[in-house]
């Protein structure tokens, strides 16, 4: 096993780690300021995706202005469906439960709706110009477009912990986690904040969407396969922790891609079985911080 | 109500029932189809209904067969068996139908035989491809009108066989989803190039999960094990996917990529536009370009007139059990003859758009398997069907009757 093989490795675990991260961040940080946990997330990545396509191939939008519209777009979808539904169960006794039984309808109808819209033939992006080819370094080869990837996911997850730890905004977001109606008494227009932090998140997962639609094909049913990866990164990183959900995905990603260099045929498996280990000896979260908050 | 408006209602009334009256006169050939029409395949279910309708409109435009119309049912199996057996249960029961039809996962393909043999109603399965179904799980009322993957990997190692006279080759690597369909074809691969004495090495294999959406990891690690041939066993947008990633990696330029089964898909390379790379070795059940026969330009041109879209492999499928039917019945001459149906069904001949010049598909009568040559072939660029910006060219046939597994394989896995 010689030292460019595993460099290589490590980097392609850090690529997938990224992607995995974008989409976890929105399902980690709507959950950590809103406690909602939806379950269609990963159709906000779709619906990115479509957006994504729509600009980059058929209005032939330039990539990098198309994928912050795209994300746009998603996060405008988000909001309305955060105003117009899931806004409609809060407070109720069971409100875990409703939140699944909805967001999982919302899977279901958006399925539906890209595929009245764009049909259901596969589509695809091409990656933006310039970023077509691999850099060289012995023999690492590694794709200038992973670089981006993984340079968006470092951009991302210092903007949300500065937001979210130095900004007024982001002390309100993470007020509301805690306390709706203290904060609300204080004066702060809760459901409205709930709105926004709700079209942020589906934002990003829209934007990954559009991000990683050069590497995957466009097609419905996309959302789903990624929602399951994000919950296990959600999970080892501790529900609501953003950084956790960065580090999570560190892990995971570099588990996986070790675990398929060595192991082959068992590395599916082993995603699953960080994420049990996890869960039976701290279920609180990997990167969890020691001091618990109050729930 | 004044006077008008009850006799506008009733009229309203009487029109509604019209089609009603209309079907308990006419004779009809009633069929039960199950396609996906949700998520990742809902494509080959769509494509599957829109060249089944297209079947059935031609049929019953010429007047039907034997006195009967053609009159099917289409439901979203949602690619889940238990949920397709329940309503294939209510088909046979309430809906009466004379044929069970359809179904694109091998999963559901494998639950709905069981209950084909339970009720004793024929079972035409148009597109899944694991061989079971016509070997080890084999029944009497089940017919499979499309390549299953045996015929398609000992095409394959016929393929790679000669492969090697002109550029030698001796490894291996094998990537397929990680179920029946990506198992079966790294087992049947293997199995046909030692049948065929050729020397081979298998340096790794690869079985991620089905729609995984990364493959980096796999392809770092693939281009570590430098294997001569990487054999893929992917399925739908799982190669459209796989083939993005790959490309940066330059992996292409360094092994020969070869996908005998689903590869060549026409959705794989409408999605890949010009990203499509040249030199790929690739099949598929049925392609839009091969052979360039008169009723094949015919069945492609009629698909895209009324879908506005080229049709995947799925479609044919569909097209063809249709067909099936038709001609089953014809010989018959009544859709309630089960027993005889199987019979007629056993060794049919039918004429398709995939037959080229001097070959009609035939049904296995011992393993109820359609018989059919495949063709495979490199991609290289063609824009005649839009948006695909390239296509196979550079065929190699292969007999229908060197495909079909060998008699010990078939005793062997039939008795058990």
């Amino acid at each position: 096993m010689d030292v460019y093989f595993i460099v290589t490795q490590l980097i392609s675990g850090f690529t997938m780690a990224t992607l995995l991260f974008l989409v976890a961040s929105g399902l980690t940080l709507i959950f950590g300021v809103g406690n909602i946990f939806n379950f269609a997330h990963g159709s906000f990545y779709m619906i990115g995706a479509y957006f994504g396509y729509q600009l980059v191939s058929v209005w032939k939008v330039n990539f990098w202005i198309a994928l912050v519209a795209a994300g746009a777009g998603a996060g405008v979808v988000g909001m309305a469906a955060e105003y117009l539904f899931l806004r409609r169960i809060y407070g109720r006794a069971q409100e875990g439960g409703f939140q699944i039984l909805l967001t999982y309808c919302l899977i279901l109808i958006f399925d539906d709706l890209v595929k009245l819209v764009w049909g259901t033939e596969y589509k695809s992006i091409s990656k933006p110009a310039g970023f077509e080819g691999a850099l060289h370094w012995g023999e690492i080869a590694i794709p200038t477009y992973n670089f981006a990837i993984i340079f968006i996911g470092l951009v991302v997850v210092l903007a949300a912990w500065w937001i979210l730890s130095r900004t007024r905004a982001g002390r309100i977001a993470r007020a509301s986690a805690v306390d709706r109606e203290m904060l609300g008494s204080l004066g702060v227009n809760v459901p409205l904040t709930l709105t926004v932090v709700f079209g942020l998140a589906t934002a990003l997962g829209g934007m990954t969407g559009a991000l990683a639609a050069p590497l995957r094909s466009v097609t419905p049913g996309a959302g789903i396969e990624v929602i399951i990866d994000s919950l296990i990164v959600v999970v080892l990183g501790g529900m609501g922790n953003f950084w956790g959900a960065w580090m999570g995905a560190m892990l995971l990603g570099e588990v996986n891609a070790f675990a398929v260099a060595f192991v082959p045929e068992w590395a599916t498996l082993f995603s699953y079985l960080v994420m049990v280990v996890t869960l039976i000896f701290k279920p609180e979260g990997l990167f969890a911080p020691t001091r618990l908050r109050k729930a | 109500m004044n006077r008008k408006k009850i006799a506008v209602v009733l009229i309203l009334v009487a029109l509604l029932l019209l089609p009603c009256l209309a079907s308990a006169q006419e004779k009809l050939i009633r069929i039960g189809a199950l396609y996906p029409m949700t998520g990742r395949s809902g494509l080959y279910g769509m494509d599957s209904v829109a060249a089944a309708e297209m079947a059935i409109d031609e049929i019953n435009g010429k007047g039907g067969v034997a006195g009967y119309k053609l009159d099917i049912v289409f439901t979203d199996s949602k690619s889940k068996p238990a949920y397709a057996v329940r309503v294939a249960e209510r088909y046979i029961t309430e809906d009466k139908v004379h044929f069970l039809f359809g179904v694109v996962s091998s999963g559901v393909g494998l639950a709905l035989t069981e209950v084909s043999k339970q009720n004793k109603v024929i079972f035409i399965g148009t597109d899944h491809a694991a061989t079971e179904l016509t070997l080890d799980n084999f029944q009497p009322y089940y017919f499979r009108v499309s390549n299953n993957t045996f015929q398609s990997m000992t095409a394959g190692a016929l393929y790679l066989k000669e492969l090697q006279k002109t550029k030698p080759w001796k490894t291996i690597s094998y990537i397929g989803p990680d179920y029946a369909y990506g198992h079966s074809q790294l087992e049947e691969i293997q199995y046909n190039l030692k049948r065929f004495g050729v020397e081979f090495q298998l340096v790794s294999k690869y079985l991620p999960k089905l729609y995984e959406p990364d493959y980096t990891s796999y392809i770092t690690s693939i281009l570590k094990d430098k294997p001569d041939i990487l054999v893929s066993g992917f399925w739908g947008g799982d190669t459209v996917a796989f083939i993005k990633q790959a490309k940066a990696y330059g992996l292409f330029e360094k092994m020969t990529y070869f996908h005998p089964d689903a590869g060549g898909n026409y959705e794989v390379m409408s999605a890949l536009e010009g990203e499509m790379p040249p030199g790929l070795i690739l099949s598929a059940r049925h392609h839009n370009n091969w052979p360039d026969t008169e009723a094949n330009r015919k069945y492609v041109a009629e698909f895209k007139r009324r879908t506005g879209r080229y049709p995947t492999y799925a479609a044919e499928g569909a097209y063809t059990g249709i067909y099936a039917i038709a001609k089953a019945v014809e010989k018959v001459g009544t859709p309630d003859n089960t027993e005889a149906l199987v019979k007629a069904l056993e060794g049919l001949q039918i004429k398709l758009p995939e037959d080229p010049e001097g070959f009609t598909s035939f049904i296995d009568p011992q393993t109820h398997q359609i018989v059919q040559v495949q063709a495979i072939g490199l991609s290289q660029a063609n824009d005649k069907f839009p948006p695909a910006k390239m296509m196979l060219g550079d065929w190699k046939i292969y007999k229908a009757e060197d495909l079909m597994p060998p008699k010990e394989l078939i005793e062997k896995k039939m008795k058990k």
